[in-house]
C-alpha cells in the first residue's frame, strides 16, 4: 500500500538543521566545481591541469563534512546495513550497463531508494555505490569525486520530490530519472572537458574566452563526444523505472515499515 | 592453468607456501605506500611530454604491476586502464585533426579533411580543414602524458587492496566506511542470489517473458537483499554498534562550528576565485583557510565514534621504500639538475628524435624498483574471501 504519507515515515536517515546548510553550502561549491570553465576569472589558474584536480580535491572535501555532518544526527544500524546491501546491488548493477550504448543502470535503484528512504539516505547512497563500486571494479581516481557528488545530488533531489501516487508517482520518477541522467552526463563531460582536448583544437577549453563562445565550444564538444550516450541513458532509465518502478517501491516501502528506522539512543552521563 | 595453479597454493596451509620472492615472507604492503608511489609517479609524468619517457614508465609499470599484483577481482583491472589510455590518444589526435585550427608556413602537410561551414552565430568552431604532421604529433604526445598519468592511478588501483584502504578513512566517515565494507562483501552474495532465484523459477517451469520475467527476477531478489540487510542491522546492534566515543556535548558544537566555518571559507574562495574584482585574500588564500578549519573539524568530528583495529597494517622498510623511490623520482624530475630541461619537452619545431636524458630516465628506473622491493603479494586470497562470503 502506498499512501500518500507512506514517503514519510520512511525516512531512513534525519537530516539534522545544520546538515541541511551544510548541504547548501556544498550545492554551491559543486556548481563552481563544474562550472568553472565559464565562469573562473581569467588568469586565476595557470596549467589547464591544475583547477580540475584542485576542485576535485575540493569536492572531495565538501562530500567529507557533508557526510560527517549527516552523520552526526546518528545512522541506525538498520539504515547503514540497508545502505550497505543497496550500494552493493548498486556496484553489482553498475559493470551491466558500463559500455553497453549509454546503459546507465545505477540512477535506478538510486532515484527510487532516495524517494522511498528520504534526501539524506539518498544522498549517502550516491556517495557509497559510486565509492564501493570504484573500490571493487578498481575505478578509484581523480574522476570519482565529481561522480560521487553528482549521483549524491541525484538521489538527494529525488527524496525533494512533491508528493504523489499511483501511476503519477511513477510517471514523476521515470522523468526525473531521465533528466538526472541526461544532466549528469553533461555535467560529467564539462568536468573533464578542459584537460582531454588538445588545446589548439578549436572545440578545446580556452582560458579567458567570452562566455558565449566559450559554451559554444563545449556543446559542440558535447555533441561531438556524448550526447548518444547520454540519450541512451535517459532512456533506459525512463524505461527501467516505468517497467520495474513500481514493484520495486513497494518492495522498499515494506521493508521500510519493517525496519521502523529512527534515530538512535544516546546516553549522556549528565546534563550541564 | 591459472585456475589450477590457484586451487593448489589454496589447498596448502599458507605456512609452507614459499614466498615467490626468495627468502622474504609474502604479504601485502600498506595501501597508502602504493598510492604514494603510484601518485609521485604521475607527478613526475606531468613534468614531461618526451615520448621516449612517457613509454619508459609505461613499461615500468606493467613491470610494477606484473611482479606485485594479486589474484582479487581489483587487481585484473590493468589491461582496462591500457585500452582507455589508448581511446584518450586516439580521441585527441581525432579531435585535434577534425576540429582543426589551420596550419602555419612551417608545418608538414599531411592531408586535408573537407571544410564544413558552421553558420554565423557559431563562429569560432572551424571543422575540417588541413592537417599538419606537427599538430598530429603534438597532440599525440600530450595524449600520452594524459594516458600515462591514468596508468600511474590504474597501476595504483591494481595494486593497493581497497579494503585495506579504508581503513584510512578519518573517525568521521566511520558510518560511510561501514556502509561500504558492507556493499563490498554483500556483493558476491548478490550474484549467488540471482542464481538462486533463477533456479528456483526453472523449477517451478515459469514461461514469463519480457518484463514480467524482469520482475521476477529483480523483485525476490531486492526483498532478499533487503531481509540480509535487516539481520545484518540485529547483528550489528548486538555486537555494539554506535558505541558512543569520547566526544561530549561541547566538542560537538565546536565540530559543528568548524565544519560550518570551513565550507564558509570554501565558499569565499571559490566567490573570489570567480570574481576578477574580488581582493585578493577572497580567493586560494580563503579557500585554504577553508578548508584547514573543515580538516580540523573531521578530525574533531571523530571523537564522536572509538573504533579499535584488527591487526593494523605495518609501515616499516618495505613501505618506505616504495613510497620513497615514487616521490624521489618526481623530485629529480622537478629538480632540473644535470640536464638540460628541453629535453624534456621536445619541441617540433624543427622537427627533431626525442633525445633519452640521462638523469630522467634514471630517475624513471629507480621508480621501477618498487617491483623488487615490495614484498611479494600474499597468495591465496580466494578461500579466505569464500569462507567469509558463506557466513551469515
Amino acid at each position: 500500500m502506498s499512501t500518500p504519507t507512506g514517503t514519510r515515515t520512511g525516512t531512513a536517515i534525519r537530516l539534522p538543521p545544520r546538515a541541511g546548510v551544510v548541504m547548501a553550502l556544498a550545492a554551491f561549491l559543486g556548481l563552481v566545481a563544474f562550472f568553472w570553465p565559464f565562469v573562473v576569472a581569467p588568469g586565476t589558474f595557470g596549467a589547464n591541469y591544475a583547477p580540475p584536480l584542485i576542485f576535485g580535491a575540493l569536492l572531495v572535501l565538501v562530500l567529507c563534512v557533508v557526510l560527517s555532518e549527516i552523520a552526526e544526527g546518528g545512522i541506525d544500524s538498520k539504515a547503514l546495513a540497508m545502505l550497505g546491501v543497496l550500494s552493493a546491488v548498486n556496484a553489482a548493477l553498475r559493470p551491466l550497463g558500463a559500455g553497453t550504448a549509454g546503459i546507465e543502470t545505477v540512477f535506478f535503484v538510486l532515484v527510487l531508494a532516495g524517494r522511498v528512504y528520504g534526501p539524506g539516505f539518498g544522498f549517502v547512497l550516491g556517495c557509497t555505490s559510486l565509492f564501493a563500486s570504484a573500490l571493487i571494479t578498481g575505478g578509484v581516481g581523480p574522476w570519482m569525486p565529481y561522480q560521487m557528488f553528482g549521483c549524491a545530488f541525484v538521489g538527494m533531489l529525488a527524496g525533494f520530490l512533491p508528493r504523489a501516487s499511483g501511476r503519477r508517482e511513477v510517471l514523476m520518477l521515470a522523468g526525473y530519472g531521465s533528466l538526472s541522467g541526461f544532466l549528469f552526463g553533461f555535467l560529467l563531460n564539462l568536468s573533464f572537458w578542459p584537460f582531454s582536448l588538445d588545446p589548439n583544437s578549436s572545440i578545446a577549453y580556452l582560458p579567458g574566452l567570452p562566455f558565449t563562445e566559450q559554451w559554444h565550444r563545449y556543446v559542440a564538444f558535447d555533441l561531438a563526444t556524448s550526447l548518444g550516450w547520454d540519450t541512451g541513458r535517459a532512456i533506459t532509465n525512463f524505461v527501467c523505472v516505468l517497467l520495474a518502478g513500481p514493484a520495486v517501491l513497494t518492495t522498499f516501502r515494506r521493508a521500510a515499515r519493517k525496519a521502523r528506522f529512527r534515530a538512535p539512543a544516546r546516553f549522556a552521563a549528565r546534563r550541564d | 592453468m591459472s585456475a589450477v595453479a590457484r586451487t593448489t597454493v589454496a589447498a596448502a596451509p599458507p605456512a609452507t607456501v614459499p614466498g615467490a620472492g626468495g627468502r622474504r615472507l609474502p604479504r601485502t604492503l600498506h595501501p597508502v605506500a602504493w598510492w604514494v608511489w603510484a601518485l609521485a609517479l604521475a607527478t613526475a609524468v606531468s613534468r614531461t611530454a618526451n615520448p621516449l619517457l612517457l613509454f619508459l614508465v609505461l613499461a615500468v609499470l606493467g613491470y610494477v604491476v606484473t611482479a606485485r599484483r594479486t589474484e582479487a577481482p581489483w587487481a585484473r583491472g590493468f589491461k582496462y586502464y591500457l585500452y582507455l589510455a589508448l581511446t584518450v590518444v586516439a580521441i585527441r589526435v581525432v579531435f585535434r585533426a577534425v576540429f582543426a585550427t589551420g596550419i602555419t608556413p612551417h608545418d608538414h602537410f599531411l592531408f586535408s579533411l573537407p571544410h564544413l561551414p558552421t553558420p554565423d552565430w557559431y563562429a569560432g568552431i572551424r571543422i575540417g580543414g588541413p592537417v599538419s604532421l606537427e599538430a598530429l604529433l603534438s597532440s599525440a604526445t600530450d595524449g600520452l602524458r594524459l594516458a600515462c598519468m591514468m596508468c600511474c592511478i590504474g597501476a595504483a588501483n591494481t595494486l593497493a587492496n581497497p579494503k585495506r584502504a579504508l581503513r584510512v578513512l578519518p573517525g568521521a566517515l566511520y558510518e560511510l566506511g561501514v556502509a561500504v565494507t558492507v556493499a563490498i562483501s554483500v556483493a558476491p552474495q548478490l550474484v549467488q542470489s540471482v542464481q538462486r532465484v533463477a533456479r528456483a523459477k526453472r523449477l517451478r517451469a515459469a514461461r514469463a517473458h519480457g518484463t514480467k520475467a524482469l520482475r521476477g527476477i529483480v523483485v525476490p531478489v531486492l526483498e532478499d537483499a533487503l531481509e540480509r540487510s535487516l539481520r545484518l542491522a540485529a547483528a550489528m546492534d548486538s555486537r555494539g554498534y554506535g558505541r558512543a566515543g569520547t566526544a561530549t556535548r561541547r566538542s560537538r558544537r565546536v565540530t559543528g562550528a568548524l565544519m560550518l566555518l570551513g565550507m564558509c571559507g570554501l565558499c569565499a574562495g571559490a566567490y573570489g576565485l570567480l570574481d576578477a574584482t574580488a581582493p585578493a585574500f577572497l580567493g586560494l588564500p580563503a579557500m585554504s583557510a577553508g578548508a584547514a578549519l573543515c580538516v580540523a573539524g573531521l578530525r574533531l568530528g571523530g571523537r564522536r565514534v572509538t573504533r579499535t583495529r584488527y591487526r593494523p597494517d605495518p609501515w616499516s622498510l618495505p613501505e618506505w621504500a616504495v613510497a620513497g623511490s615514487g616521490v624521489l623520482s618526481a623530485v629529480l624530475l622537478f629538480a632540473n639538475l644535470g640536464y638540460d630541461p628541453a629535453q624534456l619537452n621536445p619541441s617540433f619545431y624543427p622537427l627533431t628524435w626525442p633525445g633519452l636524458p640521462l638523469v630522467p630516465t634514471a630517475a624513471i628506473l629507480l621508480a621501477g624498483t618498487a617491483g623488487s622491493v615490495a614484498p611479494p603479494p600474499t597468495p591465496a586470497p580466494a578461500p579466505a574471501f569464500a569462507r567469509r562470503a558463506t557466513t551469515p
